[in-house]
């Protein structure tokens, strides 16, 4: 299980008149995420989606409040829980001048596998994501699909626990976003906790089980899909989050 | 521990060794550096063995004696004896390079300072002046029944070399330049793939994915260190190398360099190879911090360009003033290199000085090492966004 108490993260950004000024991207929010959940992070763009699941992932420290997994904190516990987490961002690039071969097996040495159970684990997932037939092409040579494929294939080479994806479909094309829908949904069914955030509110509306609205780096509204379209009186994700924030998703 | 650094370290070489750029920027300078030294050693070689037919064309404005004529000939002087007027067309003209005038004891050379030929000929010209007068002052002694053996060797000078180490200025001229370039060669090295692997990767998103997987910054900064690192102790290696080969060549064409041995002892060698692999470190965890400060490979680019030149500088200065190394200099990073490099290559190998050059190189990379493991905390440094 994850669960976040009162996570701040504060930056400096400068305003027209030159001034620097502090600012909360991530404001006190808390939420949990339990085993078999899609939990949806949506918000629009700059309300601190991207920071904040950067801090749940490990990679971007707060400036108060705590993550936790199943009770463990980055501070005592940073290798032990990124064992356990696949993290994949539209910001997580991957190395161009390897093939996804190399990629995956690379990473399964930062897990810690044995060489010899490595290329099962490779062979499988390449199965699975439909990637065995570019599989020792550099990635250089790749399209934006594939790629985000290999993408997906070396978060989960480890069979993790937990997932943060963070814009994981923004850009792709539909067959490249319906692997990895399935995928996610596969996962979820396996008992893996995620937490996804997109763009795409008809498309968090399909997978989600659990749904946070994210505004100004905080917490605006939260629920089950049809609990909040309830709430707001719309029938669908896009119009109640119109309704609530009033502004372009 | 080691095997996740291991794991970066891979990566970094493959990265490094799969990028045409970077394999360019290790070889370029390595492979100029044996142009470099036969291009010296040529040019001075050039200038010593200069043939005494260029510098020879004398005029005379009086009728040379048969003695004078003798001595003419045992100095090879292409001489052209005519009127003052005659002479001074003959100069304007280039048929002769200097002249000399005559008033009864007193010679007088007519040369140009700022013409490179009538400035070598005057050496010539008072090589056969000087013997006319030793001629002269024997007659006059033998004239006055002194004994002009004894009158004029009342004296004797004779010379003895001293340079035990078989060196000379040719060859720490040619070896401190080739070694100033390794230095080059080693910082060029480093920038590229330092640049790469720290601004490169952030703007390229990669060093987000490498920060999601179990494995400690610590870990990922000193991977990156040694794969620069080792990059530009290959190149530093190699030009080294290159050196050691040009050096042997040109020890065989070229006679400024003979009975010289010009190649290093097997010590110097050592003690070199133990220089670069400090130096490599040191300039390595430099390129390193600067470039990670900066959000594009551009913009790190820009910042490492007056590092070549900083580091370049001091060995340069310091080859010219002819500086002496104390203990201080040995502390000082970029010119210790260079300093004891010359040393050793000199044949002084002075013990404390290597040491202090040894633990300052080793607290300058630690200390480097510690501030950007320190950086790789700061959003600034991770994130380009």
């Amino acid at each position: 299980m994850i669960k976040v108490n009162n996570l701040k993260k504060e930056f400096e950004r400068t305003k027209k008149s030159r001034k620097k000024e502090k600012f909360y991207a991530v404001n006190n929010i808390s939420l949990s995420a339990k085993e078999g959940q899609i939990i949806g992070i949506l918000g629009p763009n700059g309300a601190g989606k991207t920071t904040l699941l950067r801090i749940i992932g490990g990679i971007m420290e707060p400036t108060s409040g705590e993550v936790l997994y199943d009770n463990m904190n980055f501070t005592n516990n940073e290798i032990e829980i990124k064992k356990e987490i696949a993290y994949l961002s539209g910001n997580t690039k991957i190395y161009q001048s390897i093939t996804p071969y190399e990629l995956m097996d690379m990473c399964l040495s930062f897990y810690e596998f044995p060489k010899e159970e490595r290329k099962k684990i490779i062979l499988k997932i390449s199965k699975i994501l439909e990637i065995n037939n570019f599989l020792y092409n550099r990635i250089s040579k790749l399209s934006t699909g594939q790629v985000q494929r290999v993408n997906l294939a070396r978060c989960l080479v480890h069979n993790p626990k937990y997932y943060i994806l963070d814009e994981a479909t923004s850009g792709l094309d539909i067959i490249s976003s319906q692997i990895i829908l399935k995928f996610i949904k596969e996962e979820r069914d396996k008992g893996k906790t995620i937490l996804y955030s997109t763009h795409y509110m008809e498309e968090a509306e399909n997978i989600c089980d659990y749904v946070y609205l994210i505004s100004e780096g905080k917490i605006i509204m939260n629920g089950t899909p049809k609990e909040i379209k309830e709430k707001t009186k719309t029938t669908n994700l896009r119009d109640s989050f119109f309704k609530i924030i009033g502004g372009n998703v | 521990m080691k095997e996740k650094i291991t794991i970066v370290l891979k990566k970094e070489l493959r990265e490094v060794f799969r990028d045409k750029k970077s394999l360019a920027m290790m070889l370029a300078v390595p492979l100029l550096i044996p142009f470099l030294i036969i291009g010296i050693s040529a040019l001075f070689d050039s200038e010593i063995n200069i043939s005494s037919d260029d510098f020879n064309k004398i005029g005379f404005t009086y009728e040379f004696t048969p003695v004078e004529e003798n001595i003419a000939k045992y100095y090879n002087v292409d001489y052209k004896i005519a009127s003052l007027k005659e002479i001074k067309k003959l100069y304007k003209s280039e048929k002769i390079d200097l002249y000399i005038t005559k008033d009864n004891d007193t010679y007088q050379i007519n040369y140009d300072e700022n013409n490179e030929k009538s400035a070598q000929t005057v050496y010539l010209a008072e090589k056969f002046l000087e013997a006319y007068k030793t001629y002269k002052q024997e007659e006059y002694l033998q004239e006055n029944n002194i004994d002009s053996n004894k009158a004029l060797n009342i004296i004797n000078i004779t010379y003895n070399t001293i340079n035990d180490k078989k060196k000379n200025f040719y060859v720490n001229y040619t070896t401190s330049y080739a070694f100033l370039f390794v230095i080059m060669a080693i910082t060029v090295s480093a920038t590229y793939p330092a640049t790469d692997t720290t601004a490169g990767e952030k703007e390229r998103g990669t060093l987000e994915t490498l920060l999601t997987f179990p494995i400690k910054s610590k870990d990922i900064i000193l991977g990156k260190f040694l794969s620069v690192s080792l990059s530009s102790i290959i190149t530093g290696l190699l030009g080294f190398t290159l050196s050691l080969v040009a050096l042997f060549y040109s020890n065989k064409w070229f006679s400024i360099y003979k009975d010289i041995n010009i190649l290093p002892s097997v010590q110097t060698i050592i003690i070199t190879i133990a220089i670069i692999i400090l130096y490599s470190f040191l300039i390595s965890g430099l390129c390193i911090a600067i470039a990670s400060k900066a959000k594009s490979f551009k913009e790190a680019q820009s910042a490492l360009t007056p590092l070549t030149f900083i580091c370049f500088f001091p060995g340069m200065i310091a080859s010219m003033v002819d500086l002496k190394t104390t203990s201080l200099i040995a502390l000082i990073p970029f010119l210790n290199h260079t300093q004891i490099f010359n040393d050793v290559n000199s044949g002084n190998i002075n013990i404390l000085h290597i040491t202090l050059m040894f633990i300052s190189t080793i607290i300058f990379v630690s200390l480097v090492l510690a501030y950007i493991i320190k950086a790789y905390k700061s959003e600034k440094v991770l994130f380009s966004d």
